[in-house]
């Protein structure tokens, strides 16, 4: 299995790798390992190296060992040994051809997603390690190609997509018109200040799920809220520089993000059905601008539906009639804890929810987020041979009569369709915003 | 008659005391730990006179000690008394407990004259005690 | 031998003290001197609330999850734990020589107790060895420190064992048995060990990061 997986994966044929790999000396791979573990890593680093006692507790903890038949190579304290523990042990002197694998394995076989941290007895934050890693395959200019191309576009654009001036307010438009079709006064307010609340998205959702805004504004104008979008940049809340360890990038993003809603003057950010822009503007970015917590409140959509539901502001007309079973991710759930409002919000627009196993902090990765997804077609088949255990897991729900998957995130979205469809699990998937917009009550 | 019987029987009671006394003392060879309840050790080996001719003890109150005030009477001596007439089981404010007593007399003076046994299985010997 | 005694006993055993008691001061010390200068954001998470909440969770028996995925690991780990700490602090041998040296004494084991727990301490041992050789997970990340470092936690307690038995030579196994226990003491600080110093630290920071940032349970 593992070897078959090698070889469908065929590791070297990335340009961002091959091309950045191609110009590296001993001397500057040194230079840069060593810049980034003295100036840039601290107590954590160091006390996690020191006190990691090589039990491998962590490795059941990720999907990777697991779909891979327990391989070592692919639990967590293994890749650390692959990459980090070498990284000290030379003082940097590594090859090229290690720094290659470094890539490959920090940027594609693991998600970031945190679930090894609830699995070692000490608390070792091995995910915090990877991106060290991917900070210093950053800064030595080997990122695969298709994640730094998206890094180069939140550079330029300051959106994920490479969206332009234009396309975005024309995009919104767009949907207000089509909305209007359905709720004839909706508006999609641009620009508005003063308003309670600044929606903003990823990147994605203009480029290629414009009915995500669409569903937006329905669920925003049913429930009467005073709301808006910024016209300009700050729309786009997604940051692939926070997995790339373009820190400095990441911090002009988010910095961008939080200008545009402080300039609206509103009074939070919600945001849309995202998981990894969650962790940026609830975890991450607002840290690396020096804000214990965001400058200004971010609510999730998970978090916003439920108040919308509890407070009677959206009304359920029809409970959806299928079975569905909900995937937890990873940013929103083990980095936010929202999986209780998750279910009282399945539980009031669906009839039936049946959990699958493991669930809530304890559920397995998509396998798609922390960039994974992002590196692009030549790790496609990395993620979804490398997530079997996902398989097995929703054929498990599916035995129990779930018919549809559920998943407010982006990025486990379309990791599971990937899984969903390679291995035939049937069963059809959506966003909660999906079902909300079908079920609620509509003037 | 009565008085002659009484006093027969002192001499007699005297007699044998002695006896076992001089007898006991020549065939020591542990030290008695009877008096501890539930002793974790078995009992220190210790044979009197092979230990007082090695190491060349004449006095006898280099060991049976008597203080008075924390300090040592060099003309007093106490082998007529048992160690646990003043050495309590249980450790007190002004004299050193049973235990305390002992290991300090023995390993205290083997320890001082870098002589005799000093670690705890060379007196409490598994294959002496038999207990 | 009475110098030998004398030297591991005297200036040896102030040494061991010494450099575990400042090593692991001074590993403590550079550690939190480390977070002030290079990540002072850690201060900023810490909750005493969710420190503990972690740490708890973690130090009784099957209350986490992964505890309760490796039964056998789990009963073994927390036995081979409490008997270390246990059997050399509550040591009789070891509080007689506390007395004689400084006239402080407390609570003691029954020998026969004592007994059995190195026996599970040394068990315990026994135990990592064969999983680090046998679980292909932890045979891959195992390197010749992981060894050292069982063989300087299994000595003492073999030593000792055998000393208290009297099997062999037992001046010698004695002593060895001293100088093995001070070799462990001076390992701690300076080797794998310090996870001794440094665990509660780690557990405290995740605990703290996922009960107040996260929202969410690390166990």
């Amino acid at each position: 299995m593992t070897e078959a997986a090698k070889k469908e994966t065929p590791k070297g044929l990335d340009q961002g790798i091959e091309v950045g790999a191609s110009s590296l000396t001993g001397e500057k791979i040194e230079g840069v390992i060593k810049s980034v573990l003295d100036n840039e890593t601290g107590a954590r680093l160091k006390t996690y190296v020191d006190t990691c006692i090589h039990c491998g507790l962590c490795s059941e903890a990720c999907h990777y060992y697991l779909s891979h038949d327990n391989d070592p190579r692919y639990s967590p304290v293994g890749k650390v040994k692959q990459t980090m523990w070498e990284m000290l042990r030379k003082k940097g002197k590594v090859s090229p051809e290690f720094i290659k694998k470094a890539a490959v394995i920090s940027h594609t076989e693991c998600n970031l997603c945190k679930r090894c941290a609830m699995y070692c007895p000490f608390g070792i934050d091995i995910a915090y390690i990877m991106s060290v890693v991917r900070r210093i395959i950053h800064r030595l200019g080997v990122t695969p190609l298709y994640i730094q191309d998206t890094a180069h576009s939140h550079a330029v654009t300051m959106n994920q997509m490479w969206v332009k001036g234009d396309e975005w307010p024309d995009t919104l438009q767009w949907q207000e018109e089509e909305a209007q079709d359905e709720i004839p006064c909706l508006r999609i307010p641009l620009d508005k200040e003063g308003a309670d609340i600044m929606y903003s998205v990823i990147a994605p959702e203009p480029k290629f799920q414009a009915q995500l805004i669409y569903q937006a504004a329905v669920i925003m104008d049913v429930a009467g809220v005073n709301w808006t979008m910024p016209s300009g940049i700050g729309w786009d809340n997604s940051d692939m520089a926070m997995f790339t360890g373009d820190n400095e990038l990441m911090g002009r993003i988010k910095r961008t993000h939080y200008e545009t809603a402080s300039r609206l003057k509103v009074k939070r950010i919600v945001m849309g059905e995202c998981g990894h822009a969650f962790r940026s503007v609830y975890d991450m970015g607002n840290r690396w601008l020096g804000w214990r917590e965001p400058p200004i409140p971010i609510v999730h959509a998970i978090d916003f539906y439920y108040e919308l539901i509890k407070s009677g502001k959206i009304k359920i007309a029809k409970k959806y009639d299928q079975p569905v079973t909900l995937h937890d991710p990873c940013n929103v759930v083990r980095g936010g804890g929202l999986h209780e409002k998750a279910r009282y919000v399945i539980r009031a627009i669906c009839e039936e929810l049946i959990e699958m196993h493991p669930n809530r902090e304890h559920n397995y990765c998509c396998a798609a987020g922390g960039g994974v997804i992002n590196c692009g077609p030549p790790y496609k088949m990395t993620r979804v041979h490398g997530n079997k255990i996902k398989a097995e897991q929703l054929f498990a729900a599916k035995a129990k009569g779930a018919k549809t998957l559920v998943t407010p995130c982006h990025n486990c979205h379309s990791g599971l369709e990937d899984i969903v469809h390679h291995y035939e699990v049937g069963l059809g998937l959506k966003f909660i915003s999906d079902i909300l917009y079908e079920v609620m009550e509509k003037p | 008659m009565r008085k002659h019987g009484l006093g027969l029987l002192t001499v007699l009671l005297l007699m044998i005391f002695f006896l076992v006394a001089a007898h006991s003392q020549e065939e020591m060879i542990s030290v008695d730990n009877s008096i501890f309840p539930n002793p974790e050790r078995v009992a220190s080996v210790f044979e009197h006179e092979a230990h007082n001719e090695a190491a060349e003890i004449d006095e006898c109150n280099e060991c049976h000690h008597v203080y008075e005030d924390g300090v040592k009477l060099e003309d007093e001596s106490s082998e007529d008394m048992l160690c646990s007439d003043c050495h309590q089981i249980e450790v007190s404010d002004d004299q050193p407990s049973l235990m305390q007593a002992f290991h300090a007399n023995c390993k205290g003076c083997h320890r001082s004259e870098k002589k005799g046994p000093v670690m705890c299985g060379e007196c409490h010997r598994k294959e002496r005690g038999g207990d | 031998m009475h110098e030998l005694y004398g030297l591991l006993t005297g200036p040896l055993a102030w040494a061991a003290f010494f450099v575990f008691i400042g090593g692991s001061l001074y590993r403590l010390a550079t550690m939190l001197i480390l977070v002030h200068k290079k990540e002072k954001f850690i201060f900023t998470y810490m909750s005493w609330k969710y420190s503990f909440r972690s740490i708890f969770h973690w130090i009784i028996p099957f209350a986490t999850t992964n505890w309760k995925k490796h039964p056998v690991l789990t009963i073994v780990t927390f036995a081979f734990h409490i008997c270390l700490f246990l059997t050399p602090l509550f040591l009789l041998a070891h509080i007689v020589l506390w007395d004689e040296a400084w006239h402080i004494s407390w609570w003691s084991l029954p020998d026969s107790l004592a007994d059995m727990m190195t026996l599970v301490v040394v068990g315990a041992c026994v135990f990592y060895l064969i999983r680090r050789i046998s679980l292909p997970e932890v045979q891959y990340v195992t390197s010749a420190s992981d060894y050292v470092i069982l063989l300087i936690v299994a000595a003492p307690f073999v030593t000792g064992f055998i000393a208290y038995h009297q099997w062999l030579n037992y001046p010698l196994f004695l002593n060895l048995h001293i100088l093995s226990g001070e070799i462990m003491l001076v390992a701690i600080p300076f080797t794998r060990l310090s996870h001794m110093i440094f665990s509660p630290f780690t557990r405290a920071y995740m605990g703290s990061e996922f009960g107040a940032v996260r929202h969410a349970k690390d166990w």
